[in-house]
């Protein structure tokens, strides 16, 4: 499982949703959780991270967001200098399977369908990580 | 040619999906009561409501998910974990969301049945004994949900 002082990105832009995704992730024992309301305040905050040299270790973001998508901000992720490598896993209302297979073009690490338990939070977490500790 | 759309399957697909989305995503048990055309059955004093345009290549209409203030405080307890006594701005969006997760299950089920439907963003109504005005002229169906913690009602209208 990731560590518990990894730092990580919450990214959405319903406010319940992002406190729901916290909530979990603190529930986990994770203590260094940051969130953003859409993908270009995420970017913005990815970029932060970056020049103080504490980059984000994992990125959890919605799909459908008002004005950058998911994938928008995945792509611009995975095209990122400093952040390529890092795991992303996306949260989903509509997970059709050709919903699925763009993300995983676009590099998704792991991805929830909502509704979710925060057990489901942390199986997709323990697998994401089996697959980047391999 | 103008096909029924809203055929008892396809409200019961949507019943279904709300039922998952809360009993899943906020610990929120209901249960589905039988649908009436609005206007002839149990009425409830709206407090929020989510709202969402949908299309597809049969029909376009509209879906609302409509809460007493009591009910939606409860509803959002059980899904930020803390107990909450006002709505306030923190958790207006939570109808829209809700609404936009019951959605996609049910997508996926039409969608398991050969139908594909496509929704527009939603948006949330507030205030008191609102009452929500759907773009169609077509009757409105509505679905009741009961539960020990309150009742609630999803709004659909297609044509």
């Amino acid at each position: 499982m990731f560590p518990m002082n990894t730092r990580i990105l919450i990214v959405d832009d319903m406010k319940t949703m992002r406190i729901v995704i916290k909530r979990a992730l603190l529930a986990l024992g994770f203590a260094d959780v940051a969130e953003a309301d859409d993908g270009d305040n995420a970017l913005i905050a990815v970029e932060a991270a970056v020049r103080e040299q504490r980059p984000y270790k994992l990125i959890i973001s919605d799909w459908t967001m008002a004005r950058v998508s998911g994938l928008d901000f995945l792509k611009k992720i995975r095209a990122h200098e400093v952040m390529s490598k890092v795991p992303f896993l996306m949260i989903t209302a509509e997970s059709d399977a050709a919903q699925v297979k763009e993300a995983i073009t676009a590099g998704v690490s792991n991805y929830v369908t909502k509704p979710f338990t925060q057990d489901t939070v942390k199986l997709k977490l323990e697998e994401i990580w089996k697959k980047h500790a391999s | 040619m103008t096909k029924p759309v809203l055929n008892a399957s396809f409200v019961k697909i949507f019943a279904m999906a709300a039922l998952e989305t809360l009993q899943t995503q906020c610990s929120f048990k209901a249960t589905a009561g039988k649908p009436f055309p609005k206007g002839s059955g149990e009425t409830m004093d709206t407090a929020i409501a989510g709202v969402i345009g949908i299309t597809s290549s049969m029909f376009r209409g509209s879906i609302a998910l409509c809460f007493p203030e009591a009910t939606f405080l409860n509803v959002m307890s059980g899904m930020l974990g803390e107990k909450y006594t006002v709505i306030d701005k923190d958790l207006e969006d939570g109808a829209a969301e809700l609404l936009n997760i019951i959605f996609g299950c049910a997508k996926k089920s039409l969608a398991a049945g050969g139908h594909t439907v496509e929704r527009a963003i939603p948006s949330i109504v507030r205030g008191k004994g609102i009452e929500v005005r759907h773009m169609s002229k077509a009757p409105i169906l509505v679905i009741p949900f009961h539960s020990e913690n309150g009742g609630f009602q999803i709004e659909m209208v297609l044509e």
